[in-house]
Protein backbone atom coordinates (compact mmCIF):
# COMPACT_ATOMS: atom_id res chain seq x y z
CA UNK A 1 0.00 0.00 0.00
CA UNK A 2 1.66 3.69 -1.05
CA UNK A 3 1.80 5.80 1.07
CA UNK A 4 0.36 9.10 -0.17
CA UNK A 5 1.22 11.53 2.33
CA UNK A 6 4.91 9.85 2.59
CA UNK A 7 5.85 10.62 -1.69
CA UNK A 8 4.17 13.58 -1.33
CA UNK A 9 6.81 14.83 1.67
CA UNK A 10 9.61 13.57 -1.10
CA UNK A 11 7.87 14.98 -4.24
CA UNK A 12 7.49 18.77 -2.24
CA UNK A 13 11.34 18.22 -0.95
CA UNK A 14 12.39 17.89 -4.70
CA UNK A 15 9.84 20.90 -6.27
CA UNK A 16 11.78 23.35 -3.11
CA UNK A 17 15.48 22.10 -4.40
CA UNK A 18 14.17 23.08 -8.23
CA UNK A 19 11.91 26.39 -6.49
CA UNK A 20 15.03 27.75 -4.69
CA UNK A 21 17.71 26.93 -6.93
CA UNK A 22 15.88 28.29 -9.86
CA UNK A 23 15.17 31.29 -7.77
CA UNK A 24 19.09 31.63 -6.98
CA UNK A 25 19.88 31.54 -10.61
CA UNK A 26 17.35 34.14 -11.67
CA UNK A 27 18.88 36.89 -9.57
CA UNK A 28 21.58 36.39 -12.50
CA UNK A 29 18.47 38.10 -15.05
CA UNK A 30 20.45 41.10 -15.96
CA UNK A 31 23.58 40.37 -14.60
CA UNK A 32 25.03 37.15 -16.59
CA UNK A 33 28.78 37.99 -18.52
CA UNK A 34 26.84 38.40 -21.69
CA UNK A 35 23.59 39.04 -23.61
CA UNK A 36 23.53 35.76 -24.72
CA UNK A 37 24.57 33.82 -21.28
CA UNK A 38 21.55 36.04 -19.72
CA UNK A 39 19.15 34.59 -21.90
CA UNK A 40 20.22 31.12 -21.39
CA UNK A 41 20.70 31.22 -17.86
CA UNK A 42 17.12 33.08 -17.28
CA UNK A 43 15.38 30.36 -19.65
CA UNK A 44 17.14 27.56 -17.51
CA UNK A 45 15.74 29.33 -14.15
CA UNK A 46 12.32 29.42 -15.50
CA UNK A 47 12.75 25.61 -16.49
CA UNK A 48 13.21 24.85 -12.65
CA UNK A 49 11.08 26.70 -11.51
CA UNK A 50 8.29 25.40 -14.06
CA UNK A 51 9.77 21.84 -12.78
CA UNK A 52 9.36 23.12 -9.08
CA UNK A 53 5.53 23.36 -10.33
CA UNK A 54 5.27 19.92 -11.75
CA UNK A 55 6.37 18.06 -8.14
CA UNK A 56 4.22 20.11 -6.46
CA UNK A 57 0.91 19.25 -8.54
CA UNK A 58 1.46 15.71 -8.08
CA UNK A 59 2.49 16.20 -4.39
CA UNK A 60 -1.41 18.24 -4.21
CA UNK A 61 -3.34 15.29 -6.28
CA UNK A 62 -1.53 12.57 -3.80
CA UNK A 63 -3.46 14.55 -0.97
CA UNK A 64 -6.45 15.71 -2.05
CA UNK A 65 -5.76 19.51 -3.14
CA UNK A 66 -6.81 21.62 -5.28
CA UNK A 67 -3.42 21.36 -8.05
CA UNK A 68 -4.34 24.77 -9.26
CA UNK A 69 -4.21 26.83 -5.76
CA UNK A 70 -1.19 24.31 -4.11
CA UNK A 71 1.82 25.30 -5.75
CA UNK A 72 1.48 29.16 -5.61
CA UNK A 73 0.47 28.56 -1.43
CA UNK A 74 3.54 26.44 -1.30
CA UNK A 75 6.16 28.83 -2.80
CA UNK A 76 4.31 32.26 -1.19
CA UNK A 77 2.38 31.24 1.93
CA UNK A 78 4.81 28.95 3.36
CA UNK A 79 6.82 29.75 6.41
CA UNK A 80 11.22 29.33 5.63
CA UNK A 81 11.50 27.03 8.22
CA UNK A 82 8.90 24.44 6.38
CA UNK A 83 10.91 24.12 3.42
CA UNK A 84 12.92 21.10 2.64
CA UNK A 85 15.38 22.61 0.00
CA UNK A 86 19.14 21.49 0.08
CA UNK A 87 21.38 24.37 1.69
CA UNK A 88 23.31 23.78 -1.60
CA UNK A 89 20.84 25.17 -3.61
CA UNK A 90 19.86 28.39 -1.66
CA UNK A 91 23.72 29.65 -0.80
CA UNK A 92 24.32 33.22 -2.36
CA UNK A 93 24.81 33.07 -5.93
CA UNK A 94 28.78 34.09 -5.85
CA UNK A 95 30.33 34.61 -8.66
CA UNK A 96 29.79 32.52 -12.42
CA UNK A 97 32.34 30.13 -11.56
CA UNK A 98 30.22 29.12 -8.60
CA UNK A 99 26.91 29.67 -9.85
CA UNK A 100 27.53 26.94 -12.73
CA UNK A 101 29.53 24.54 -11.08
CA UNK A 102 26.27 24.50 -8.47
CA UNK A 103 23.89 23.53 -11.32
CA UNK A 104 26.24 21.13 -12.86
CA UNK A 105 26.74 19.53 -9.34
CA UNK A 106 23.18 19.59 -9.03
CA UNK A 107 21.76 18.65 -11.99
CA UNK A 108 24.14 15.23 -13.09
CA UNK A 109 22.75 14.52 -9.38
CA UNK A 110 19.26 15.07 -10.99
CA UNK A 111 20.24 12.94 -13.92
CA UNK A 112 20.56 9.94 -11.93
CA UNK A 113 17.41 10.39 -10.01
CA UNK A 114 15.17 11.25 -12.97
CA UNK A 115 16.64 8.36 -14.95
CA UNK A 116 15.13 6.30 -11.80
CA UNK A 117 12.14 8.58 -11.52
CA UNK A 118 11.10 7.64 -14.98
CA UNK A 119 11.00 4.10 -13.99
CA UNK A 120 9.23 4.67 -11.30
CA UNK A 121 5.95 1.90 -10.58
CA UNK A 122 4.06 5.46 -10.15
CA UNK A 123 2.78 5.84 -13.55
CA UNK A 124 2.31 9.51 -13.05
CA UNK A 125 5.34 10.07 -11.45
CA UNK A 126 7.54 8.52 -14.45
CA UNK A 127 5.51 10.32 -16.70
CA UNK A 128 6.58 13.87 -15.01
CA UNK A 129 10.22 12.55 -14.71
CA UNK A 130 10.79 11.64 -18.08
CA UNK A 131 9.44 14.92 -19.37
CA UNK A 132 11.80 17.13 -17.02
CA UNK A 133 14.60 14.60 -18.17
CA UNK A 134 14.40 15.48 -22.23
CA UNK A 135 14.48 19.11 -20.83
CA UNK A 136 17.57 18.67 -18.04
CA UNK A 137 19.74 17.06 -20.96
CA UNK A 138 20.50 20.63 -22.38
CA UNK A 139 20.87 22.34 -18.72
CA UNK A 140 23.76 19.46 -17.98
CA UNK A 141 25.22 20.49 -21.18
CA UNK A 142 24.88 23.84 -20.81
CA UNK A 143 26.82 23.80 -17.14
CA UNK A 144 29.40 21.17 -18.14
CA UNK A 145 30.61 23.06 -21.52
CA UNK A 146 31.08 26.19 -18.60
CA UNK A 147 32.71 24.25 -15.81
CA UNK A 148 35.09 22.34 -18.28
CA UNK A 149 35.94 25.81 -20.31
CA UNK A 150 36.54 27.71 -16.65
CA UNK A 151 38.57 25.12 -15.05
CA UNK A 152 40.86 24.72 -18.64
CA UNK A 153 40.90 28.45 -19.47
CA UNK A 154 42.98 30.81 -17.64
CA UNK A 155 44.68 31.42 -14.35
CA UNK A 156 42.10 33.13 -12.83
CA UNK A 157 39.05 31.17 -14.13
CA UNK A 158 40.68 28.09 -13.11
CA UNK A 159 41.20 29.78 -9.35
CA UNK A 160 37.69 30.68 -9.44
CA UNK A 161 36.13 27.36 -10.06
CA UNK A 162 38.41 25.57 -7.86
CA UNK A 163 37.45 28.10 -5.16
CA UNK A 164 33.82 27.12 -5.81
CA UNK A 165 34.29 23.76 -5.55
CA UNK A 166 36.08 24.59 -2.43
CA UNK A 167 33.24 26.21 -1.39
CA UNK A 168 30.51 23.57 -2.29
CA UNK A 169 31.65 20.95 -1.78
CA UNK A 170 30.65 20.09 1.92
CA UNK A 171 27.09 21.23 0.51
CA UNK A 172 26.99 18.93 -2.49
CA UNK A 173 27.14 15.93 0.00
CA UNK A 174 23.53 17.26 1.21
CA UNK A 175 22.79 15.59 -2.00
CA UNK A 176 22.88 12.07 -0.91
CA UNK A 177 20.93 12.48 2.27
CA UNK A 178 17.77 10.08 2.30
CA UNK A 179 14.69 12.42 0.99
CA UNK A 180 11.66 13.03 3.75
CA UNK A 181 9.39 10.32 2.86
CA UNK A 182 11.69 8.35 1.34
CA UNK A 183 12.17 5.55 4.03
CA UNK A 184 8.52 5.44 4.09
CA UNK A 185 8.12 3.96 0.28
CA UNK A 186 7.85 0.56 -1.13
CA UNK A 187 10.35 -0.50 -3.20
CA UNK A 188 10.13 0.60 -6.99
CA UNK A 189 8.41 4.01 -6.63
CA UNK A 190 11.84 6.22 -6.07
CA UNK A 191 15.28 5.13 -6.54
CA UNK A 192 17.72 5.14 -3.57
CA UNK A 193 19.36 7.95 -2.68
CA UNK A 194 22.27 6.72 -1.41
CA UNK A 195 23.04 4.56 -4.46
CA UNK A 196 22.30 7.59 -6.61
CA UNK A 197 24.88 9.32 -4.40
CA UNK A 198 27.63 7.05 -5.25
CA UNK A 199 26.97 7.22 -9.15
CA UNK A 200 26.98 11.10 -8.88
CA UNK A 201 30.43 10.63 -7.04
CA UNK A 202 31.72 8.88 -9.23
CA UNK A 203 30.61 10.79 -12.10
CA UNK A 204 31.66 14.17 -10.93
CA UNK A 205 34.87 13.45 -9.66
CA UNK A 206 35.60 11.80 -13.23
CA UNK A 207 34.68 15.00 -14.99
CA UNK A 208 35.76 17.79 -12.40
CA UNK A 209 39.47 16.04 -12.52
CA UNK A 210 39.21 16.16 -16.37
CA UNK A 211 38.15 19.93 -15.96
CA UNK A 212 41.84 20.69 -13.67
CA UNK A 213 40.09 21.26 -10.40
CA UNK A 214 40.81 18.94 -7.66
CA UNK A 215 38.52 17.74 -4.81
CA UNK A 216 40.35 18.64 -1.56
CA UNK A 217 41.15 15.60 0.92
CA UNK A 218 39.45 15.42 3.91
CA UNK A 219 36.40 16.88 2.52
CA UNK A 220 33.06 15.76 4.60
CA UNK A 221 31.53 12.82 3.36
CA UNK A 222 27.63 10.95 2.74
CA UNK A 223 28.52 10.42 7.02
CA UNK A 224 27.17 13.45 7.92
CA UNK A 225 24.69 15.32 5.59
CA UNK A 226 22.93 18.48 6.41
CA UNK A 227 19.75 18.12 6.91
CA UNK A 228 16.78 19.58 4.44
CA UNK A 229 15.16 20.96 7.58
CA UNK A 230 18.12 23.11 8.45
CA UNK A 231 18.88 26.53 6.68
CA UNK A 232 21.58 28.74 6.23
CA UNK A 233 21.30 32.65 7.86
CA UNK A 234 20.67 33.78 4.17
CA UNK A 235 17.42 31.33 3.90
CA UNK A 236 14.97 33.49 5.23
CA UNK A 237 16.02 37.09 3.76
CA UNK A 238 15.32 34.94 0.54
CA UNK A 239 12.13 33.51 1.55
CA UNK A 240 11.17 37.19 2.51
CA UNK A 241 12.05 38.80 -0.62
CA UNK A 242 10.39 35.99 -2.86
CA UNK A 243 7.00 36.00 -0.73
CA UNK A 244 6.60 39.45 -0.24
CA UNK A 245 4.51 40.83 -2.73
CA UNK A 246 2.14 37.49 -2.52
CA UNK A 247 1.63 38.28 1.41
CA UNK A 248 0.51 41.99 0.97
CA UNK A 249 -2.74 40.30 -0.43
CA UNK A 250 -2.99 36.74 -0.29
CA UNK A 251 -6.77 36.38 -1.76
CA UNK A 252 -5.11 38.32 -4.57
CA UNK A 253 -5.65 36.66 -8.01
CA UNK A 254 -3.05 36.70 -10.56
CA UNK B 1 38.15 42.29 -18.54
CA UNK B 2 36.43 45.53 -20.16
CA UNK B 3 35.64 44.09 -23.45
CA UNK B 4 33.20 40.79 -23.25
CA UNK B 5 32.50 40.47 -26.89
CA UNK B 6 33.32 37.44 -27.87
CA UNK B 7 33.07 36.02 -31.43
CA UNK B 8 29.75 36.44 -33.59
CA UNK B 9 28.35 33.48 -35.00
CA UNK B 10 25.60 33.73 -37.42
CA UNK B 11 22.65 31.55 -36.81
CA UNK B 12 20.63 29.49 -39.31
CA UNK B 13 17.64 27.61 -38.47
CA UNK B 14 15.12 25.25 -40.49
CA UNK B 15 11.64 25.24 -39.35
CA UNK B 16 10.25 22.39 -40.51
CA UNK B 17 11.41 19.32 -42.99
CA UNK B 18 11.04 20.66 -46.63
CA UNK B 19 10.91 24.22 -44.95
CA UNK B 20 14.24 26.48 -46.30
CA UNK B 21 17.23 26.83 -43.96
CA UNK B 22 17.26 30.87 -42.85
CA UNK B 23 19.37 33.19 -41.76
CA UNK B 24 17.77 33.52 -37.98
CA UNK B 25 20.14 36.04 -36.26
CA UNK B 26 23.53 36.25 -34.59
CA UNK B 27 24.96 35.25 -31.08
CA UNK B 28 28.19 36.05 -29.81
CA UNK B 29 29.98 32.92 -28.04
CA UNK B 30 33.52 31.77 -26.55
CA UNK B 31 33.17 28.77 -29.32
CA UNK B 32 31.03 27.33 -31.62
CA UNK B 33 29.80 24.64 -28.96
CA UNK B 34 28.72 27.07 -26.58
CA UNK B 35 27.26 29.51 -29.88
CA UNK B 36 25.02 26.37 -30.65
CA UNK B 37 23.85 25.87 -27.06
CA UNK B 38 23.00 29.98 -26.96
CA UNK B 39 21.76 29.99 -30.45
CA UNK B 40 19.49 27.37 -29.03
CA UNK B 41 18.30 29.44 -25.55
CA UNK B 42 17.98 32.49 -28.31
CA UNK B 43 15.86 31.39 -31.09
CA UNK B 44 14.53 28.09 -30.83
CA UNK B 45 11.55 29.77 -30.27
CA UNK B 46 11.09 31.67 -33.32
CA UNK B 47 9.93 30.05 -35.10
CA UNK B 48 9.84 26.46 -34.62
CA UNK B 49 12.83 24.27 -35.39
CA UNK B 50 13.89 21.16 -36.40
CA UNK B 51 17.59 22.03 -37.46
CA UNK B 52 19.99 24.52 -36.40
CA UNK B 53 23.41 25.73 -37.80
CA UNK B 54 25.88 28.20 -36.40
CA UNK B 55 28.63 29.70 -38.08
CA UNK B 56 31.27 32.25 -37.26
CA UNK B 57 31.17 35.25 -39.15
CA UNK B 58 34.22 36.06 -39.67
CA UNK B 59 34.42 32.77 -41.99
CA UNK B 60 31.54 34.03 -43.88
CA UNK B 61 31.91 35.74 -47.14
CA UNK B 62 29.43 38.61 -47.82
CA UNK B 63 28.80 40.62 -51.08
CA UNK B 64 25.98 42.89 -52.06
CA UNK B 65 24.79 42.68 -55.52
CA UNK B 66 26.38 46.45 -56.03
CA UNK B 67 29.93 45.34 -54.75
CA UNK B 68 30.06 42.43 -57.17
CA UNK B 69 28.87 44.74 -59.97
CA UNK B 70 31.51 47.30 -59.19
CA UNK B 71 34.23 44.75 -59.05
CA UNK B 72 33.31 40.94 -59.70
CA UNK B 73 34.67 38.00 -57.80
CA UNK B 74 37.58 36.27 -59.30
CA UNK B 75 36.75 32.51 -60.50
CA UNK B 76 39.80 31.07 -59.65
CA UNK B 77 41.83 30.31 -56.66
CA UNK B 78 44.71 29.04 -54.77
CA UNK B 79 44.68 25.65 -53.16
CA UNK B 80 41.90 22.79 -52.93
CA UNK B 81 38.40 23.15 -53.32
CA UNK B 82 36.29 22.63 -50.72
CA UNK B 83 32.44 22.78 -50.20
CA UNK B 84 30.60 25.98 -49.19
CA UNK B 85 26.65 26.52 -48.21
CA UNK B 86 25.27 29.35 -50.59
CA UNK B 87 22.78 31.69 -48.91
CA UNK B 88 20.81 34.46 -50.68
CA UNK B 89 19.18 37.19 -49.70
CA UNK B 90 16.28 37.31 -51.94
CA UNK B 91 13.97 40.45 -50.83
CA UNK B 92 14.94 43.38 -49.02
CA UNK B 93 13.06 42.36 -45.92
CA UNK B 94 13.72 38.33 -46.58
CA UNK B 95 15.70 36.23 -44.35
CA UNK B 96 18.90 34.80 -46.20
CA UNK B 97 17.81 31.64 -47.12
CA UNK B 98 20.15 28.37 -48.37
CA UNK B 99 20.19 28.45 -52.03
CA UNK B 100 22.77 25.47 -52.09
CA UNK B 101 25.95 24.35 -52.32
CA UNK B 102 28.98 25.01 -54.61
CA UNK B 103 32.78 23.54 -54.55
CA UNK B 104 35.47 25.68 -54.67
CA UNK B 105 39.04 27.03 -53.17
CA UNK B 106 38.03 30.45 -51.84
CA UNK B 107 35.33 32.18 -50.05
CA UNK B 108 35.54 34.41 -53.22
CA UNK B 109 35.71 32.01 -55.60
CA UNK B 110 31.88 30.36 -54.45
CA UNK B 111 30.67 33.23 -54.78
CA UNK B 112 31.74 33.19 -58.50
CA UNK B 113 30.09 30.06 -59.03
CA UNK B 114 27.10 30.45 -56.95
CA UNK B 115 26.33 33.55 -60.14
CA UNK B 116 27.17 30.92 -62.42
CA UNK B 117 24.96 28.27 -60.96
CA UNK B 118 21.89 30.63 -59.89
CA UNK B 119 22.43 33.54 -61.85
CA UNK B 120 23.85 37.15 -60.98
CA UNK B 121 20.56 38.67 -60.42
CA UNK B 122 19.03 35.55 -58.04
CA UNK B 123 19.97 37.81 -54.58
CA UNK B 124 20.44 41.11 -53.27
CA UNK B 125 23.25 39.78 -50.98
CA UNK B 126 25.27 36.64 -51.42
CA UNK B 127 26.82 34.57 -48.61
CA UNK B 128 29.40 31.90 -48.88
CA UNK B 129 29.90 29.77 -45.42
CA UNK B 130 32.26 27.13 -45.96
CA UNK B 131 30.78 23.64 -44.49
CA UNK B 132 33.54 22.74 -42.68
CA UNK B 133 33.54 25.81 -40.80
CA UNK B 134 29.45 25.04 -39.56
CA UNK B 135 28.56 23.22 -36.76
CA UNK B 136 24.67 21.60 -37.04
CA UNK B 137 22.55 20.65 -34.29
CA UNK B 138 22.33 16.73 -34.32
CA UNK B 139 19.21 15.53 -35.85
CA UNK B 140 18.84 12.24 -33.53
CA UNK B 141 19.26 15.51 -30.67
CA UNK B 142 16.02 17.41 -32.51
CA UNK B 143 13.84 16.20 -29.04
CA UNK B 144 15.98 17.63 -26.27
CA UNK B 145 17.10 20.32 -28.32
CA UNK B 146 13.58 21.70 -29.98
CA UNK B 147 10.51 19.95 -27.99
CA UNK B 148 11.03 21.66 -24.77
CA UNK B 149 10.49 25.09 -26.06
CA UNK B 150 7.12 24.12 -27.73
CA UNK B 151 5.13 23.93 -24.62
CA UNK B 152 6.20 27.15 -23.21
CA UNK B 153 4.09 29.52 -25.13
CA UNK B 154 5.12 32.16 -22.43
CA UNK B 155 8.54 32.03 -24.59
CA UNK B 156 7.08 33.18 -27.55
CA UNK B 157 7.56 36.69 -28.18
CA UNK B 158 4.06 36.60 -29.84
CA UNK B 159 2.74 36.26 -26.44
CA UNK B 160 3.56 39.58 -25.18
CA UNK B 161 1.75 41.75 -27.62
CA UNK B 162 3.47 44.93 -26.12
CA UNK B 163 3.49 47.00 -29.50
CA UNK B 164 0.03 47.16 -30.03
CA UNK B 165 -0.84 47.72 -26.31
CA UNK B 166 1.29 50.59 -25.70
CA UNK B 167 0.06 51.71 -29.57
CA UNK B 168 -3.42 51.45 -27.58
CA UNK B 169 -2.60 53.17 -24.53
CA UNK B 170 -0.66 55.99 -26.86
CA UNK B 171 -3.95 56.15 -29.13
CA UNK B 172 -6.17 56.85 -25.63
CA UNK B 173 -4.16 59.11 -23.98
CA UNK B 174 -4.40 61.11 -27.09
CA UNK B 175 -7.99 61.39 -27.23
CA UNK B 176 -7.98 62.11 -23.20
CA UNK B 177 -5.95 65.00 -24.09
CA UNK B 178 -7.46 66.13 -26.89
CA UNK B 179 -10.88 65.90 -24.58
CA UNK B 180 -9.26 68.06 -22.27
CA UNK B 181 -7.95 70.77 -24.78
CA UNK B 182 -11.33 70.64 -26.38
CA UNK B 183 -13.42 71.60 -22.83
CA UNK B 184 -10.58 74.57 -22.00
Amino acid sequence: MLDHKALARYLIALADDELILGHRNSEWTGHAPILEEDIAFANLALDEIGHSRLWYELAADLLGEDRARFPDRQVFLRPAEEFRNLQLVELPRGDWAFSMLRQYLFDVFEQHRLAGLSESTQASLAEVAARIRTEEIYHLRHTRAWVTRLGLGTEESNRRMQAALDALWPYARGLGGALPGEAGLPAGVVPDSAALYEAWLAEVSAFLAEAGLTIQPGSPDLQSPISRADHSSDFAALIEEMQSVARLDPEATW
Amino acid sequence: MNDTQWPRYEVFQQEAEGKPVLHNGTVHAADIELALLNARSVFARRPDATQMWVAPAEQITSRTREELAADPPAAEAAGAAEAYYIFGKLAEQAQASLLGEVGAASGEAAVAAALAQFGAEAALRWWAVPAAAVLKSDPADAGPMFAPAREKTYKDQAEYPVVTMMRQLRAKANTNHKDTENTK
